[in-house]
Parts: structure tokens; C-alpha cells; sequence
């Protein structure tokens, strides 16, 4: 058999890997060597026995919606994480840096865009209100004023890009931000869920992002708490099940992510996402408490 | 000032060129990672620890977008690296085979329906499993990726064999396990 067609020329044939002229030598040496002939066959037949074992192994379902949050969830921390590395780096100084922090800020992702948008637009409102509000206290005189208030805004809508990065760029890793635009409280291991919650009271309907923002850094605060622990990893039973747990969580947040982006203006829809997001802080802080009287043992 | 702001972004040719590249992130993903997650599970037999190495390797596709092959090298490149990730997650802990069986109740309805036919199938699976085991690498290798499609060029730059070698090493691993998987209880 050797002397003829080599196993793995023979073998090339079949998953149809060879040159065409070497295909035709092959093939009309099959139709006169019986030989061959016989190793063909037992090679097809091992073929098949090869698929169908391994068949039901591929035939497994792939959890595709799970994978594609887990990781939608990690590329949102590798994002935030991002412009600390670049400082480190160093790659061209620190004006760089600040530029590709704000240049960050600003591509047109649709979440930020979103998010931006919900930012100009409360502080339109605002100053619409300022407007009214400075309308009826002093009366009928309103020419002069509005005009030089209402101009006030444009570069205001401007101005949160450009002061949002400098913490960012300046903040080590695992600092938990102090200075999201308005939603600020933010735990870092101790579940402060009465005074969270009262902190959405207060938030402004509109505003998507910069709330969603401090949660996301918060999340990737604690998340990477977590994981530098990992020197002790968890029983894998509890791991799997935190696993399982947090993926629960990331769905409903990509859910409620959904919502609020279609309905911008429901204040009902970003609470959703808001306690979305809570959970997930409180999860990921009661593993980071359950886990520190652990390591001191 | 937006403006301003918008004129610096355009002379940032990188900038770009990563903005560029995170939409073919996105295909990536939806092309290569069902082969991703099989190769990690097939070699791990976990899917939790499975769906940990896709997340690690696509982690690693989006921070190194800009070295990575494009079109039809990158299904290679991939591969390449869940091998990688995946051996050392074995090195790094011991696979856990009651983790996975609990795993796959809980995710029942997904993968698994009725419970005598979940059973048998779960026996296949053990057993081409075991099979597998008893073939050497690049073998076994070889033929956990020609079974998932892979062309002999793609199987070798996963492997970084050379691509004339492909042939007999699926006919070696090929006739092995046949012989394995006999001796197990594999019926025909």
C-alpha cells in the first residue's frame, strides 16, 4: 500500500486538500490498485466512525448570548482601563494621553452619543428653567437678560468632555471615581444600598451615561478587587454559580440597556437599568465581603 | 471647541485605524466564536472553564487588534491562542468534572433535553472523550480542529506545522482512535 498511495496523500484526497493533476494521478491509481482501493475504503470508514463520535461533542449548544455579555461586559472595563495604560506606557508624554483620553470621550459610540445627548439636554433644561425662573422674578424686562443667559449654554454642553477626562487620566486603576458628574456615592467593598438608592432618587431622569459610568467604574473597581484576590480561588461549585449569577445579571443589564436607550425620556426604564446595575454592585460586594474574613483566616 | 477637539481626532491615524477595527470585533466574534468555545471545551471538557478562555481570548483579539492576521488567518490565530490559554488553564488548576456536570443541569434546556437521551449522549461524549486522550499531540490536535472544518493550511498555521505534514497526521491520529474508540465500546 505504501508503495503506492501514501497514507497521508491518501488522506489529502479525501478532504479534498490536493492539486488538481495529483487529485487525477491518485484517483486513476484507485480504479487499477485493489490494494488502495481496500485502504480507501477502511480509510472512509474510520472517517465516519471519527465524525460520528466526535459529533455529538460539537452538536453541544454554544451559549452565544452569554459569551457575547460576558464580554461586552470585560471590553467595558478593558475600556476604562485603557487610558490609565496608555499614561503608563507612556507612549508620547502626557499631552497624548489627555488627547486620547478626550478624543475617548467623544468617538461616537452609541452608547455615548446617547449619553451625551441625555447631558445636553438636562442642561438645556436647566437652563431654560434658570431662564424662567430669572423671567418672573424681576418682570416684564426680559429682553436683555435672556439673551445673555441663553448663550450661556453652548459652551456649558461642551465643557463635561473636557473636565471628565482629567480624573480620569490622573486615577490609578482602583480608585473608585469621586467625581461622576452627579451620581458620586460609590462603594467600594460596603454595600451602601439605602444610601444608593437614595442617590437615584435624586438623579435627573434624562441623564443615561453619567450615572452608568461611575457604575461601570465602580464594577471594574471591584471586579478587579476580585480578581487580584484570586490567589485563593473559589470552590468551584461556588465559583461556577458566581459565574452564573453575575451572567444573570449582565443579561438583565443589557436588557434594561436596551429599554432605556429606546426611551430615553422614561424615567422608569433608567431606573430599571440603574437597579440593574445594583445588583450587580451588590453581587460582585457581597463576594468581596464574603471573601476578605476568608483570606484573614 | 467640539470642533477642535473633532480636528485633533482626525489626525490620529491610530485612533482611527482602532475604530476602524472594532467593527470587524464585532464579525469576529459572531463568525469564530462558536469554534473557539468547542476547541476550549473539547480540550478542557468544561464549559464554564470553556466560556472562561473565549472571553480571555477574544480580551486578547480586542487588545491586540492591531498585530492580529486579518480574513483567513484569524481563525487560526484564535485557535492558537484557546490552545494556549486552555493548556495553562490546566496547568493551572485541576479540571473539575463535577463543576461541568453540575454546570449542564443547571444549563438544561440549552444543550440537553430528554434525560435518558441526555444520558446516552453523555456517554458518547465521555467516550469519544476518552479516545481522544489516548491519541498524541499534534495528532489529537489535528483532528479536534479537521473536524470542526479547518482547511490542512489553517490547521497548520494553528499548530505551526507544516502544512505537507497535515495530511498523515489526520491519518495517523485518524487510524489510532479508531482503534481507541473500538477497544472503549465505541459501536459502529
Amino acid at each position: 500500500m505504501r508503495e503506492c498511495v501514501e497514507e497521508g496523500i491518501l488522506q489529502s484526497y479525501f478532504d479534498g486538500e490536493l492539486s488538481m493533476d495529483m487529485m487525477e494521478n491518485v484517483s486513476s491509481h484507485l480504479t487499477s490498485c485493489l490494494a488502495c482501493k481496500r485502504a480507501a475504503r477502511e480509510l472512509e470508514s474510520e472517517s465516519l466512525l471519527l465524525s460520528e463520535a466526535l459529533e455529538p461533542e460539537f452538536r453541544l449548544s454554544v451559549p452565544t448570548e452569554r459569551l457575547r455579555a460576558r464580554i461586552d461586559m470585560a471590553l467595558a472595563e478593558e475600556r476604562l482601563r485603557t487610558p490609565a495604560r496608555a499614561t503608563v506606557a507612556g507612549r508620547a508624554g502626557l499631552v497624548a494621553s489627555w488627547f486620547q483620553s478626550l478624543s475617548e470621550l467623544i468617538t461616537v459610540s452609541p452608547q455615548r452619543a446617547f449619553g451625551y445627548a441625555g447631558l445636553v439636554m438636562v442642561l438645556l433644561f436647566a437652563a431654560l428653567f434658570a431662564v424662567v425662573r430669572f423671567l418672573t422674578t424681576p418682570g416684564p424686562t426680559a429682553n436683555p437678560p435672556s439673551v445673555a443667559v441663553v448663550t450661556t449654554p453652548s459652551p456649558k454642553t461642551v465643557s463635561p468632555p473636557e473636565s471628565v477626562p482629567t480624573p480620569k487620566q490622573t486615577a490609578p486603576q482602583n480608585t473608585v471615581p469621586t467625581k461622576g458628574p452627579r451620581r458620586d456615592v460609590q462603594p467600594k467593598f460596603v454595600p451602601v444600598k439605602g444610601a444608593e438608592r437614595a442617590n437615584d432618587d435624586q438623579a435627573p431622569r434624562v441623564k443615561l451615561l453619567p450615572g452608568e459610568r461611575s457604575y461601570l467604574k465602580t464594577i471594574a473597581a471591584l471586579d478587579s478587587s476580585l480578581k487580584s484576590k484570586n490567589a485563593t480561588p473559589m470552590r468551584p461549585s461556588l465559583q461556577s454559580e458566581y459565574e452564573r449569577n453575575l451572567a444573570m445579571v449582565d443579561r438583565a443589564i443589557a436588557a434594561t440597556r436596551n429599554a432605556a436607550k429606546k426611551n430615553p425620556n422614561d424615567p422608569d426604564a433608567a431606573e430599571f437599568m440603574f437597579a440593574a446595575y445594583q445588583t450587580k454592585v451588590d453581587l460582585l460586594n457581597q463576594v468581596a465581603d464574603a471573601r476578605l474574613p476568608n483570606r484573614q483566616q | 471647541m467640539s470642533g477642535q477637539a473633532r480636528a485633533l481626532i482626525d489626525s490620529m491615524p491610530d485612533q482611527i485605524a482602532t475604530e476602524a477595527s472594532s467593527l470587524s470585533f464585532d464579525e469576529a466574534f459572531t463568525l469564530h466564536h462558536r469554534a473557539v468555545f468547542r476547541t476550549a471545551r473539547a480540550v478542557l471538557r468544561d464549559a464554564a472553564l470553556a466560556e472562561d478562555v473565549t472571553q480571555e481570548v477574544f480580551l486578547r483579539l480586542y487588545r491586540n487588534q492591531d498585530s492580529t492576521p486579518g480574513d483567513e488567518l484569524l481563525r487560526p490565530w484564535l485557535l492558537r491562542v484557546t490552545l494556549n490559554v486552555a493548556r495553562n488553564t490546566i496547568r493551572g488548576q485541576n479540571r473539575s468534572m463535577a463543576r461541568d456536570t453540575v454546570y449542564s443541569q443547571e444549563t438544561s434546556g440549552e444543550g440537553w433535553q430528554a434525560p435518558e437521551e441526555d444520558y446516552e449522549r453523555r456517554l458518547e461524549i465521555e467516550e469519544a472523550r476518552r479516545a481522544l486522550d489516548k491519541i498524541k499531540e499534534p495528532m489529537r490536535s489535528c483532528l479536534l480542529l479537521k473536524q470542526q472544518g479547518l482547511s490542512y493550511r489553517e490547521i497548520a498555521e494553528t499548530l505551526s506545522l507544516k502544512e505537507t505534514n497535515v495530511g498523515s497526521l489526520v491519518a495517523r491520529g485518524r487510524k489510532q482512535f479508531a482503534r481507541v474508540y473500538g477497544k472503549i465500546g465505541g459501536v459502529r
